[in-house]
């Protein structure tokens, strides 16, 4: 189906929203019809063709939700499970002041941190997002364990959108799944707004089947006083540019994104960060790794961006990129744009092989070449894996250790 | 012919190449079990470039014949030669962040044995070796190397060492950096490793661990070849008149027996 007004009103029928929700997908529509596809010259799209992402239609609703995904693991606080055209599985009894409910698509909070405008992906997301859900915190609640949000499909288009309203002092973990989509299209957008002195945890994990493409898009805001921890996991997908970033909206509030990808041959990612300093005493950290094989491809571009009323900030960027194959290849883009000089800022970008020192070491201790690369590279991971709830990392290990398991069988 | 049954290690006529650059040039060593030999050297005569070259490196080209308990090694690689046996304690030991000390012992050790090491088992032998060396057992958790002090490295070698009982020793300047309550600490360990069946091989620029740990054979290297063997007595003697009157290319030079 052609993304038009016929089929966005087929989708919020679908979803059974009312007049308010289908008014607004339709402003959004009108702003995706305006919006050209962007340049290539613009750095967010130097590496990346945005065609090449661009679903060429809609899928037919609902679309087949694709394989099984099985329990999530630990213990969440709620489970949530979006699939295209459906209203969102939720189980899990949650504690007061916690509420998980499908997203509408006149909830006003929508597009606080993703308008529309900020591009087509954003906007046809807006106009036609066919899964979402609503995770409100009420201030002063304290949520344990995450609330673990799994998208699902099979083939086709899926937009699923998550918002996440964070109250007040509140304090809740986010786990956001993405998982099928063989031969598809996911194009998701994530918005967080972290109220003051909130604490958030955010873990996006993009393990899309092989074949699928995506264009991933994270916002927060951040209110005076909140801190985000977004820890952060590409590991499949042919072609998935995630876009991850925060506005540090208030005094003192602070985000910290950690991450890495692993990328094996035939596959492309381009991921972008960006903190956007808006306010006095804010802090951010940003820890960005890849671990790249066979012939594949990162392209990273960094951003961070502190306005001139944003005084005494500290920021920090940090990309580092791992290179375990002569033919695979990493670009890293660091860009700094500051408006005041009352700042803290550093930002740093290696690509390299496996060190040699480090392998020579590992190796005199009597293990073998494959051995020691698989240590190196497990511990190269673990400034994210140390700190992601409980639960994800029992997910990851086993798919980590597989796949550098192929990494060692493909030398 | 004396019986070489015992014999733990050997090199001959020992040539290792940096690109076209000879840096050690020709060293002949027989090291036999139970036995301690020091070579002792100015900096930047060659001696970690032999101990590395002995281990492995693939940075190096190696010519001549390197043989551990009578076998050949100098075609393995250093994994190998590893779990056949051979062990060097680093100069500079290497820091691998995110990789803890106690999972990269238990991979070493269960590659030291040809088979995985049973936890319960492991645990124990880890709690004694830290016991022995004095580290504290917070270390256990924390990423090799990283962050460590000289002094805690150099534990971690001879640490090392023990929990993988080589048959032979390659000690690449483990005093440097230490002071003498570690210095004792390192000593009492290399002691405690270093049986009957162990042959040593120990590295040094300074007569002062061999105090500690009393070498049978002394040998003086500089640039690239052993200028002179002796017994405990050339450390002292070295320690004494320093190296200038040894100069590698003046007179005649005792060979390694
Ligand atoms: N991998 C290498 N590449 C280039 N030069 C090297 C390398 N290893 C050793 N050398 C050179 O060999 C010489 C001896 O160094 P080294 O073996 O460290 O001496 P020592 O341990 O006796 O102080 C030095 O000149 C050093 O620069
Ligand atoms: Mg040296």
């Amino acid at each position: 189906m052609p993304l038009d007004e016929e089929t966005v009103r087929r989708i919020a029928t679908r979803l059974e929203e009312g007049e308010a929700g289908v008014a607004a997908r339709l402003r959004a529509l009108e702003v995706y019809r305006e919006q050209p596809l962007p340049r290539r010259s613009l750095h967010l799209w130097r590496y990346t063709d945005p065609a090449a992402l661009m679903p060429d239609g809609l899928g037919p609703l609902p679309a087949e939700a694709g394989g099984a995904p099985g329990p999530v693991p630990g213990r969440p606080a709620a489970a949530v499970l979006l699939r295209p055209g459906e209203h969102p599985g939720i189980e899990g009894t949650l504690p007061a002041g916690v509420t998980v409910e499908p997203l509408d698509g006149g909830d006003p909070r929508l597009g606080r941190a993703v308008p529309e405008v900020r591009g087509p992906f954003e906007a046809m997301n807006r106009a036609a997002f066919d899964a979402g859900v609503l995770v409100r915190v009420a201030p002063g609640t304290a949520v344990e364990g995450p609330v673990w949000i799994r998208a699902a499909s099979g083939g086709g288009a899926f937009l699923p959108r998550i918002l996440v309203d964070v109250g007040e002092g509140a304090t809740v973990t986010v786990v956001e799944e993405h998982v099928g989509g063989a031969g598809g299209f996911r194009i998701a957008v994530t918005e967080i707004l972290a109220g003051p002195g909130a604490r958030v945890e955010h873990v996006p994990i993009q393990r899309l089947d092989d074949g699928a493409r995506g264009h991933l898009t994270v916002r927060t805001v951040a209110d005076a006083g909140a801190s985000v921890a977004t820890s952060f996991v590409s590991l499949g997908g042919t072609l998935v540019k995630m876009d991850l970033g925060a506005r540090l909206a208030g005094e003192g509030a602070s985000s910290e994104l950690l991450g890495f990808l692993l990328g094996g041959d035939g596959q492309r990612f381009d991921h972008h960060t960006v903190h956007r300093h808006e306010a006095p005493r804010g802090r951010s950290d940003i820890g960005f790794r890849t671990v790249l094989t066979g012939r594949s491809r990162s392209a990273y571009t960094g951003l961070i961006r502190i306005e001139q009323e944003a005084r005494g900030v500290e920021a920090y960027q940090e990309n580092r990129n791992l290179l375990l194959s002569k033919e695979a290849r990493a670009d890293t883009i660091p860009e700094l744009e500051i408006l005041n000089e009352d700042v803290q800022c550093t930002h740093g970008a290696t690509v390299s092989p496996v060190d040699p020192d480090q392998a020579f070491y590992l190796e005199s201790r009597g293990l073998d070449p494959v051995e020691a690369e698989r240590l190196i590279v497990g511990g190269f991971l673990e400034p994210t894996l140390a700190r992601v709830p409980g639960g994800v990392r029992e997910l990851l290990e086993p798919v980590i250790a597989a796949r550098l398991e192929a990494l060692g069988a493909g030398r | 012919m004396t019986d070489r049954a015992d014999v733990v290690f050997s090199c001959r006529d020992l040539h290792v190449f940096v690109e076209d650059r000879e840096i050690v040039r020709g060293v002949d060593l027989e090291v036999r079990a139970g036995e301690k030999h020091a070579i002792m050297g100015p900096n930047g005569s060659g001696k970690s470039t032999l101990a590395a070259a002995l281990m492995g490196h693939p940075a190096y080209r190696v010519e001549g014949v390197i043989e551990l308990g009578g076998e050949r090694v100098d075609g393995l690689p250093a994994h190998e030669r590893a779990r056949r046996g051979m062990f060097l304690g680093f100069q500079y030991p290497v820091a691998v962040p995110g990789v803890s000390v106690a999972s990269f012992l238990r991979a070493a050790v269960s590659a030291r044995r040809g088979e995985e090491v049973p936890i319960r088992e492991f645990r124990k032998m880890l709690a004694e070796a830290f016991e022995t060396l004095s580290i504290p057992k917070e270390f256990m958790g924390r990423s090799l190397n990283d962050g460590f002090s000289g002094g805690e490295k150099k534990r971690l070698e001879i640490l090392q060492m023990l929990l993988l009982r080589p048959r032979f020793a390659l000690l690449d300047e483990i005093d440097s950096g230490l002071d003498i309550d570690a210095l004792k600490v390192v000593s009492e360990g290399i002691e405690r490793a270093a049986g009957p069946e162990m042959g040593l091989l120990l590295v040094t620029h300074y007569q002062r661990i061999l105090e500690y740990v009393r070498p049978d054979v002394v040998h003086v290297f500089m640039g690239g070849r052993i200028v002179r063997s002796g017994g405990p007595e050339l450390a002292l003697e070295l320690e004494e008149r320093g190296y200038d009157w040894l100069q590698p290319d003046a007179g005649p030079v005792e060979a390694a027996s």
